[in-house]
């Protein structure tokens, strides 16, 4: 298929901003901030040696980023796509095997390593099970590794093709790749989930217009980038010649001191992080004047943070942004208007709002057919921002991405949330039709940590519970298990953590006689919450 | 209340990771230089149950709002910075 000229890719809008702001800063990381110019230096330099691959190389169309809020995980990300490639992104804090399954199920071939993550590349190199090409951007020639690892290439930093070397084409059209992103899935395999540049040209187009981002914004980058929320922060920021602040690790937990440090005009996290600051008494009123926006995804916002992030941010809008990953980061939005919002509220929390503009919903019953104004029902998504179907996945993509009853012929993405819309229009969230439940954000399927319990138990009687659990958000997960004699907490854990990323590896694990039973025979998940509620 | 001394409010910070803390805290070894965040002992939620826990003991109110995170993540600069906050 032919580039449509129309079309401006992701990469095209960095590289105008690179040209019309060349010495702006474009990011802020690891403590150095970086020109757009600069940054574009190394941008082309990654673009050019995945290009030279094109000859000695099958095609491919995603390149996998193993790197961690450093330069190369930004620059990887840039350069992937001036190479007309997606990029799959990989993170360094989940277990190496989830790593090498969702690697393997990207089917990449081309890896861009961040140095930050050179503890990890050997154990990969290992397990890998086909040659790679490994590119690092920032590491001069370590003689071991090639000699250690025959089967894979590696080009390093010295034999990157000088930027000189690149001079980019716009090759993409709205369905080439933007990113693959895997989510948690229910059978105890990632989820992957294309999403492709058409779609996040809508959202960018969208929100860049929505919040009237400019050259002198200053954006922060809280989510990790295995993260859709993360795509917002890159995008939106460098459509604009904005610049990029990442957050350190170390900051993330308490980011006060950095938003004042940076003076942000850009804030977006999930909910939670208002929750704790909150309770650290970090959100003491007026102590965010440089913030514009305070936008927050990922899980329910509960009013009270709304209200209280308000007062330490009073000169800044604050929304509530909500979206699957299949529908492009977010997809609706709810303005917090102190005057009025909290009658809007219900059960505490803030509405979901309104679907964007040039966007579809149909609130739905079991069937596929639209409830009445003011009932609950499933939400489905339809649009632009909406991708097709899941990776390598028909199955799923059949059971999730359908036609509804007496529609027309267009695809429409069921969420699995359930929702009512009121009179005035807005949405509201009122929970899950399934056992997804969010984790500090993270879309977690319960069952597929099970899975994992039940091989490393050693039985099947295993059921996983959200817990705590404070105004519709969990901040971790407990296991209950039966039908061993023994527990031994310790290696079952340490197995849960070599193969489940850290939020979903249970808190603590509890043996008990038996698991109770509902009246239909089912587990009881509510009879074993309110059993924590004794611990507590 | 008698004051807590600098050692053993660590020795009760270290008491208290062993048994809240996550990825088999119980089972891990902890000492006043261990960084509490980094090991993955805490995650920022128990984190802040633990500041709570430390502001029950000393009675004094930790303020965290332009400290640098370095300061308060290793187990010793934290207890320091809990008796520092009250004096």
């Amino acid at each position: 298929m032919m580039p449509q000229r129309s079309f401006r890719s992701l990469f095209r809008g960095f590289l105008e901003s690179a040209e019309g702001f060349p010495q702006r800063p474009a990011l802020f990381v690891d403590g150095e901030s970086l020109s757009y110019a600069n940054l574009r230096r190394i941008v082309c330099k990654i673009a050019s040696a995945i290009r030279t691959l094109r000859s000695d190389q099958e095609s491919f169309s995603l390149v996998a980023v193993l790197a961690y809020r450093s330069k190369t995980a930004y620059a990887g990300v840039l350069g992937s796509l001036a190479a007309s490639k997606g990029y799959v992104p990989l993170n360094p804090k989940f277990p190496l095997e989830r790593t090498l399954q969702m690697l393997a199920l990207s089917d990449c071939t081309v890896l861009i390593i961040g140095k930050e993550c050179l503890p990890q590349l050997s154990g990969l190199l290992k397990a890998a099970d086909r040659p790679l090409v490994i590119i690092l951007p920032e590491v001069a020639s370590l003689a071991e590794l090639p000699s250690r690892n025959p089967h894979h290439r590696f080009l390093f930093a010295d034999q990157l093709p000088s930027r000189e070397d690149f001079s980019f084409e716009e090759n993409s059209t709205p369905a080439s790749f933007a990113y693959l992103l895997f989510t948690s899935g229910s059978t105890g395999i990632p989820k992957g989930v294309p999403i492709s540049q058409g779609n996040v040209r809508s959202y960018v187009n969208y929100i860049c217009q929505r919040y009237n981002v400019s050259e002198h914004d200053r954006f922060s980058q809280q989510f990790d980038l295995t993260f859709d929320l993360s795509a917002h922060d890159m995008f939106v920021c460098w459509e604009r010649g904005a610049c990029l602040y990442c957050v350190p690790d170390n900051s993330i937990m308490a980011p006060a001191k950095f938003i004042r440090d940076h003076e942000l005009t850009m804030w977006f996290s999930v909910p939670s992080v208002a929750g704790l600051l909150s309770k650290m008494r970090l959100l003491s009123p007026r102590c965010f004047p440089s913030l514009r926006f305070s936008l927050f995804c990922g899980e329910p916002l509960p009013a009270s943070y709304a209200r209280s992030w308000q007062a330490a941010a009073p000169d800044s809008i604050v929304e509530n942004l909500y979206g699957p990953t299949e529908a492009t980061i977010a997809i609706a939005h709810y303005r917090w208007d102190s005057q009025k919002s909290f009658q809007e509220c219900s059960n505490g929390l803030v509405p979901i709002g309104q679907i964007f503009e040039g966007q579809q919903f149909s609130v739905t019953d079991s069937h596929g057919k639209s409830v009445p104004l003011g009932d609950a029902g499933e939400l489905c998504l339809s649009g632009s921002q909406v991708a097709t179907g899941y990776w390598h996945n028909l199955e799923k993509t059949q059971q999730q991405f359908v036609r509804l009853p007496g529609a027309d012929d267009r695809l429409w993405y069921r969420t699995g949330d359930l929702v009512k819309q009121d009179e005035s229009g807005n949405l509201h969230y009122l929970g899950r039709m399934d056992h997804q439940v969010k984790i500090r954000g993270y879309r977690v399927e319960l069952q597929e940590i099970e899975a994992v319990l039940r091989r490393a138990c050693g039985t099947d009687q295993v059921v996983s519970v959200p817990w705590p659990v404070h105004n519709g958000s969990a901040e971790g997960v407990v296991a209950f298990v039966s039908g061993i004699k023994t527990l031994d907490e310790a290696r079952i854990l340490a197995s849960c953590g070599n193969l489940l990323p850290d939020y979903m590896v249970p808190r603590k694990i509890y043996l008990v006689d038996s698991l109770p039973l509902n009246v239909n025979q089912k587990i009881d998940r509510g009879k074993l919450s309110s059993l924590l509620e004794g611990v507590a | 209340m008698k004051p807590v001394a600098e050692q053993e409010l660590i020795q009760q910070v270290i008491g208290w990771v062993k048994q809240n803390g996550l990825n088999g805290a119980s089972h891990t070894e902890i000492s006043e230089s261990t960084n509490l965040l980094e090991s993955g002992l805490l995650d920022s939620f128990a984190f802040v149950d633990l500041v709570l826990f430390i502001e029950n003991c000393t009675q004094e109110k930790l303020d965290l709002l332009d400290v640098n995170p370095e300061e308060f993540t290793v187990v010793k600069s934290l207890c320091h910075l809990a008796l520092q906050n009250g004096h």
